[in-house]
């Protein structure tokens, strides 16, 4: 370091960028607690459409998630593991994902697409390893996929809770990574573990669009049943999409139904083994338990979503802003960003005194 | 210049960024608080108008036979006649809860009428005008809560030391009539 640089210099010059960063992030709070305090809450039953504030109890939909670091069932989470020793540091972790999933008030449920969210959730498990390396208490690493259905039958769960696992061996799993198995990585320092996520039950708070569910863009831009970012004669734009797509057709590769394509797959309900009709098949095979009335119905609930049906979601001008907890400790939690930031400003300035004290040689360290 | 005077200057420039943000975030917040305000009462009108609608439907539909509580039938016709769009929010207010009440007899007189009861076009209505009923009360709920975070935005600093600037003034609550507050005559004596 030039002599020129003393530890003042430079403890300054970092008090102004992280004080400066502080007010930045609080005047961000600001806004969000602002959006989230202005906005009254719809209830579901009588909301319109158009930007709304919605609050109540998350319930899963088709899939729930399984957390990575305390293998919690969860519609939202977002995972850190990150390992220090000595001066370096390096992420061995770091994973966000989330599912759609209904919210539910006194007055009725509403569905939520929750793709393009900002997600306002805190950390539900923060720990890092002890002194001995010895792991903290709460860490119950994933041991198989992310990803389940949510619906499930009796038979299902037992077998699910009777199967043993080897950590490793699927996807998704992340206690094979960490435990430093063959992709794994050796424990070489102390480890920090921070995990968020909402769970079913949980109480959310959720600023967004609410719009019919035929008005929600495809995520990949054309909706097959639809025809919505189709060419409106049926023709594919793109000429080299058109000739692989003729090209597949003749070759038998692809089918014009997803009866034809996904035989008894295109079953509702076939892919969590309670069909709604009977499906074809090997007369070697056990037959499938048909499902009852309730079940079909039910299921039709969960998968076939009505054209009209309100559902949340961002859109193109209005963000989708999901936030764990009732809308007045949302606003709170957002609004102390603020008067972190406001800190955050004395310390920029008080820093900056005492750079200038240091540059004018008011002020000679040893 | 000397450290000391930049120093100075960055701490007015950072304040002066602090209240510009303040000043801007009010405006913005009380604007968009007005536009939601606005919103909320055409969300309302929009139920209010659908009602007005299909309240004809339904008292055609029981005329014939409710013969005997013409009053009745008179009265929710008369309301529903009241109907205007362009009267001020309390007078809406005060028109669309002695609406709902009249409708809430018709109802319930209906309740005694079982031929009615089993008309499939009745039992359809009547369904249509209850779920109106509720977006109703919903929205209502949800108006009179947005006016209360405007009145109460504009009211406290600092918006409020921008109101003289911007000419910001309280709104209107859709109000409940005195009798919707009145209590119900419920008796705990057996008749």
């Amino acid at each position: 370091m030039p002599a020129f640089i003393s530890p003042l210099l430079v403890l300054s010059a970092c008090g102004i960028v992280f004080g400066l960063g502080l007010l930045a992030k609080g005047m961000a709070g600001q806004r969000r607690a602002a959006r989230i305090g202005d906005t009254a809450t719809s209830r579901i039953s009588a909301v319109a459409v158009g930007e709304a504030r919605i609050s109540g109890v998350v319930e899963p939909a088709e899939l729930l998630l399984t957390s990575p670091l305390q293998s919690r069932a969860c519609v939202y989470y977002r995972a850190r593991v990150s390992e220090s020793a000595g001066r370096s540091e390096r992420t061995i972790l770091r994973e966000e994902r989330a599912v759609g999933f209904r919210v539910r008030d006194s007055s009725g449920d509403v569905r939520v697409f929750p793709r393009g969210a900002h997600w306002l959730v805190p950390p539900a498990f923060d720990a890092s390893t002890g002194l001995l390396g010895d792991e903290p208490v709460g860490l119950s690493l994933r041991a198989g996929g992310a990803i389940e259905p949510s619906i499930l039958d009796r038979d299902t769960q037992v077998a699910a809770l009777l199967t043993v696992h080897r950590p490793s061996d699927q996807p998704g799993s992340v206690a094979g990574l960490l435990d430093g198995g063959p992709a794994g990585l050796a424990l070489a320092g102390r480890r920090e573990y921070e995990e968020a996520r909402i769970e079913p039950g949980d109480v959310v708070t959720i600023v967004g669009m609410i719009q019919p569910f035929d008005q929600l863009p495809d995520p990949a831009g054309a909706d097959a049943a639809t025809g919505d970012g189709l060419d409106p004669s049926g023709a594919i734009g793109d000429p080299e999409i058109a000739a692989d797509l003729a090209e597949a057709r003749a070759q038998g590769v692809l089918e014009a139904d997803p009866a034809e394509a996904w035989g008894n797959a295109a079953i509702p309900g076939f892919g969590i083994g309670r069909p709604v009709r009977a499906p074809e098949l090997d007369p070697a095979a056990s037959p499938l338990p048909a499902a009852t009335v309730a079940e079909a119905d039910r299921f039709a609930r969960t998968f076939d979503i009505e054209p009209e049906t309100l559902i949340v979601a961002a859109a193109a001008d209005v963000g989708l802003l999901v936030s764990l907890g009732a809308p007045g400790a949302v606003v709170a939690r957002e609004e102390s960003r603020f008067l972190v930031g406001l800190l955050g400003a004395i310390l920029a300035i008080v820093s900056a005194v005492a750079l200038a004290t240091s540059l004018s040689g008011l002020v000679v360290f040893p | 210049m000397i450290p000391l005077t930049a120093a100075a200057a960055f701490a007015v420039v950072v304040v002066g960024a602090i209240t510009l943000f303040i000043i801007l975030a009010t405006y913005n917040d009380v604007v968009a608080l007005g536009q939601r305000v606005d919103k909320a009462w055409a969300n309302i009108d929009v139920a209010l108008k659908q009602r007005h609608d299909e309240l004809p439907n339904l008292v055609g539909a029981v005329r014939d036979v409710m013969a005997f509580e013409a009053d009745v039938l008179e009265q929710v016709t008369r309301l529903r006649n009241a109907y205007d769009p362009g009267r001020p929010v309390p007078e809406q207010g005060a028109l669309s809860a002695e609406t709902s009440q009249a409708i809430r007899s018709l109802l319930a007189v209906v309740e005694n009428y079982p031929a009615l009861r089993s008309q499939s076009n009745v039992a359809s209505l009547q369904a249509e005008i209850e779920r109106l009923e509720e977006v109703i009360a919903g929205r209502r709920e949800l108006y009179n809560d947005q006016v209360y975070r405007f009145n109460t935005r504009i009211g406290q600093v600092p918006a409020i030391l921008l109101t003289p600037l911007f000419g910001w003034q309280p709104r209107d609550f859709f109000a409940a009539t005195d009798a919707d507050r009145g209590r119900p005559d419920v008796s705990l004596s057996a008749t």
